[in-house]
């Protein structure tokens, strides 16, 4: 499905939204490029990256803080009706996810900042296979926004339980680990958080699926179930 | 008594919200079409009414809405060359038959217009001129209708001390206020109201539209407006028409977040054209 957003009869309103969705897909690569070097920072043990990561966050609330001011302003100033409205609603709900994504990002890589021995090492290699499959996650969500496509958001939307059983299988992993050595626990707790993290990211993925299907389609799918959402995918007829 | 049947003519145009049809109605529009000589300006349009609702016509210039509006007071029979099918039920009776005491109709269906008509009198008089037509010559009865007609119309307390002053000398809001209470003054079921605020500065246009808000408790209110966002504030439900068809008419809540229709879209989010 593809949703003109720029033939306003009022260019100046068009060119608005527009830039207001490219800003929100600025912010959106920012965040991807931060969880992104999360994910290799840990998995090098390169601690640099990591001290990195942490002091590029601003950015990302530099334009959460901005794009807020944009929607004031055109809510303000057009009066947006319908699809114009849902567009600056979903914006502003999507930013707070994804300001919250990079948050967690930070927490996420304070992993890499840990020593760990030999036979701990394999619980990285863990983390950074469940961290590219909410790094796919993620891209998927952006780009879902980027192209005002439903369908490729609900299947983003789907892949979060995914997510959640890799969460699962980690933390059983680790909590079997910390019993056999408790002095390891220190450490290992640092992982422990490291898998919550990702695991929140996946579900402020999931939001802003959520938050693109009901831009798109104009219904608020929130705590749907997968077959009410399915049916209302559908085409008609 | 017109009921709302889950079964509506010609639903396709409709979605029909689930509250439209638990309220009364108070007036049914059937497969109304209307020609100017050649011209076919409305074409087979399908409307329940709801009472003590304000219901707004919107849609570009030339679609039909003002023809739509003057057709439920009969306003178009002035003009020569205008013919109507289909009818429009109020209270039970079609008022498109042409035994229809139109006066009749008219003090029952009141209308107000885009520019305000104050008549050359007394702001008195104005309020109290469809009564005096109507014969009533009563002072106490006259005094007491006025007050009261102006109270709703939310202009007593700016014109109380001065009710002998001509009418002309209020400004453009109090006036459209004075009109609005004249027509109220005979004691109408239904106003309609064409573009009542286009002439007016944006505080009288709040003031008016406090005004219908307050209007509807006693009477049914019908508006057809250009601004957009006054139909969304003012009314409860909205019909978009588009030349000469309604396109969609349903509660302005959803009209103005998620319309169903593609053409309503485009029109209220400016992508019309």
């Amino acid at each position: 499905m593809d949703l003109k957003i720029d033939n306003h009869i009022s260019g100046q309103f068009g060119r608005e939204l527009e830039s207001m969705v490219s800003h929100v897909l600025d912010m959106g690569g920012i965040v991807e490029k931060q969880l992104n070097q999360a994910l290799q920072a840990i998995s090098n043990e390169d601690e640099k990256l990591a001290h990195k990561v942490i002091q590029e966050d601003y950015k990302i609330n530099a334009y959460e803080i901005m794009i807020d001011q944009e929607c004031a302003r055109l809510i303000a100033k057009r009066q947006p009706a319908a699809i114009d409205l849902r567009i600056v609603l979903a914006i502003v709900k999507i930013i707070a996810d994804l300001e919250r994504i990079g948050d967690e990002t930070c927490r996420l890589v304070k992993a890499a900042l840990e020593q760990f021995n030999n036979s701990e090492q394999r619980f990285l290699v863990d983390l950074d296979h469940m961290g590219q499959q909410v790094l796919k996650m993620f891209k998927g969500a952006l780009d879902s926004l980027a192209r005002m496509d439903s369908l490729a958001a609900y299947e983003v939307y789907k892949q979060d339980k995914k997510i959640d059983v890799a969460y699962e299988a980690i933390t059983r992993q680790l909590m079997t680990h910390m019993m056999e050595d408790p002095r390891a626990i220190p450490r290992i707790m640092d992982v422990v958080w490291s898998t919550r993290s990702l695991e929140r990211i996946g579900d402020r993925c999931q939001n802003i699926s959520e938050h693109v299907i009901y831009l798109i389609k104009g219904k608020d799918v929130r705590h749907s179930s997968t077959e009410q959402i399915e049916a209302m995918l559908k085409p008609k007829g | 008594m017109i009921s709302f049947s889950p079964s509506m003519q010609s639903a396709s145009y409709l979605t029909a919200p689930d509250e439209l049809s638990d309220t009364e109605t108070e007036l049914a529009i059937n497969n109304y079409c209307l020609f100017y000589g050649q011209q076919q300006a409305l074409f087979d349009i399908n409307m329940k009414i709801p009472k003590n609702k304000v219901t707004a016509l919107i849609g570009p210039s030339g679609c039909g809405k003002s023809t739509l509006l003057r057709s439920i007071n009969r306003m178009n029979d002035l003009l020569p060359d205008c013919r109507t099918q289909g009818e429009i039920l109020f209270a039970g009776q079609n008022i498109m038959q042409p035994n229809v005491d139109v006066a009749t109709l008219r003090r029952m269906i009141g209308m107000v217009f885009q520019s305000p008509n104050p008549f050359p009198k007394s702001i008195f008089e104005n309020v109290i001129y469809g009564l005096r037509v109507r014969g009533v010559n009563n002072k106490r009865r006259l005094d007491s209708a006025a007050e009261d007609a102006l109270r709703k119309a939310a202009l007593w307390d700016e014109v109380k001390d001065r009710l002998d002053e001509s009418a002309l000398n209020l400004s453009g809001g109090q006036q459209q206020r004075l009109v609005i209470a004249r027509a109220i003054a005979v004691e109408p079921s239904v106003l309609l109201l064409d573009e009542p605020t286009s002439a007016l500065d944006p505080i009288s246009t709040l003031t008016i539209e406090e005004l219908i808000n307050e209007l509807k408790s006693t009477y049914t209110v019908v508006i057809v407006t250009h601004n957009m966002q006054q139909a969304a504030r003012v009314s409860d439900y909205t019909a978009f028409m588009f030349m000469g068809e309604l396109i969609e008419y349903t509660d302005t809540n959803q009209l103005f977040t998620t319309p169903s229709k593609k053409k309503t879209e485009d029109y209220i989010t400016g992508r019309y054209g």
